[in-house]
């Protein structure tokens, strides 16, 4: 009877710690895996931002040359003959600086170089931005450059930077998205979602631009 | 009956095999339990240093980009007035950690222009050079090639990208602290992880 009993209770510890230690695994795997979205999410931030100022470095109105090609995807860089420089440049900076945790993401692929884009009023319904002829389709990073109103049409109260340029001056908006996959990790065990990372950034034209 | 005893609880005794099965069960769950504090403890740790890497490094970027000692200098910026500008950051965020700048020594022990530009490629190459738990700033210069006539039927100018401004590199690299015991992680050696974060951009630069 007494050694039924304990044996009842050595059962009992060993399926108690069979519960928890997976259980505790569990949350320090999903611990681990927010930590590494959230310092993933800040490169990308901090990668499309430094794209969208790179877009003003070169100079207004140059155009790549035929034969311009530039990084992306490995084997698989971007031709940029024909477009803006300030596209290239913006590509350049983003695949430069994101250089870490590729492995674990799966981009969308984007146009690299768009331009318009009218985010619409009461009176004008909204208008995607149009692709530059010629531009790459398979980037890992957008911009939206150029998007003053060919009409140079100020709308009134309206704040919207697509619509009112400050001073008329261009902006330029870069954007990226990704979703981040653990399935080639250590974190797949105890890691069942795919969250997706996307970061948009705004820059404007310095003063003293060439 | 009962006594002198009545009222007396006594301890029961306790089987000496189930002080045995107690000690083992400790054994075998403060390891693990270790373990998930250390993970959690390190994890949080690595993120917070790895954003402050990454919003430094991209500060640091727009300062080399616009800090070059004139529009026109072929020379990258100076890797000691960057690094000074983003250490404190740095330096909040990476407790246990030496930041210092990646640069060629000179005679007096000071920093020489680094004229080869070249930034250590792994954080192993910074542990073989400044010891453990070191992180270097380097800041470097790709020059676009010269322009140059081109052949019959190309256009100009040539070779493409010869009237590009310079891109400047600013990397973060080495090993940070951490509570990674020796033998685990991807840490080199005890007590530290891999850190490499980099920034690219183009420079502002006025036509000669």
């Amino acid at each position: 009877m007494r050694r039924s009993r304990r044996r009842g209770d050595d059962a009992q510890a060993v399926l108690e710690t069979a519960l928890v230690i997976p259980i505790l695994l569990f949350l320090v795997c999903n611990f681990v895996a927010v930590m590494v979205q959230v310092t993933v999410q800040e490169q990308l931030n901090s990668a499309t931002a430094l794209a969208a100022q790179s877009r003003f470095q070169a100079p207004e109105n140059a155009v790549d040359p035929s034969g311009t090609r530039c990084c992306g995807a490995p084997g698989a860089s971007l031709a940029t003959a024909g477009l803006p420089t300030g596209c290239r440049y913006a590509a350049e900076t983003f695949y430069g600086t994101m250089t870490t945790y590729t492995g674990l993401l799966h981009w969308q692929s984007a146009v690299l170089c768009t331009s318009g884009g009218d985010s619409g009023n009461a009176g004008r319904p909204p208008s995607p931005p149009v692709a530059y002829v010629g531009s790459p389709s398979n980037a890992e990073v957008s911009c939206d450059i150029g998007s003053v109103k060919s009409d140079g049409v100020v709308v009134p109260g309206y704040t919207d930077r697509a619509l009112n340029p400050p001073a008329g001056l261009e902006v330029v908006t870069c954007s990226a998205s990704a979703s981040l996959d653990f399935a080639n990790t250590p974190l797949a065990w105890g890691v069942f979602w795919t969250p997706t990372l996307h970061a948009q950034a705004e820059a404007l034209p310095p003063p003293f631009r060439q | 009956m009962g006594g002198e005893f009545e009222g007396v609880v006594r301890p029961r005794r306790v089987p000496r095999t189930r002080g045995g099965q107690a000690i083992v069960e400790f054994a075998v769950v403060l390891p693990l339990f270790l373990f998930c504090l250390i993970g959690a403890l390190d994890a949080g740790l690595w993120a917070v240093q790895t954003s402050a890497e990454v919003s430094a490094v991209e500060q640091a970027a727009m300062i080399a980009s616009s800090a070059g000692s004139s529009p026109t200098s072929q020379a990258a910026p100076d890797a000691l007035a960057v690094t000074a500008a983003i250490s404190g950051r740095l330096r909040t965020a990476l407790f246990g950690t030496t930041v210092a700048s990646w640069c060629t020594k000179d005679a007096s022990g000071g920093c020489a222009p680094d004229t080869g530009q070249r930034c250590p490629s792994t954080p192993a190459e910074v542990q073989n050079a400044d010891g453990p738990r070191v992180v270097v700033v380097c800041v470097s210069e790709a020059d676009p090639p010269a322009c140059t006539t081109p052949p019959p039927g190309r256009p100009t100018p040539y070779p493409p990208g010869c009237q590009d401004s310079p891109v400047i590199t600013v990397r973060v690299v080495g090993f940070v602290a951490s509570f990674v015991p020796p033998g685990f992680g991807a840490g080199a050696g005890a007590f530290e992880l891999p850190t490499n974060i980099s920034a690219t951009t183009h420079t502002l630069r006025f036509a000669p």
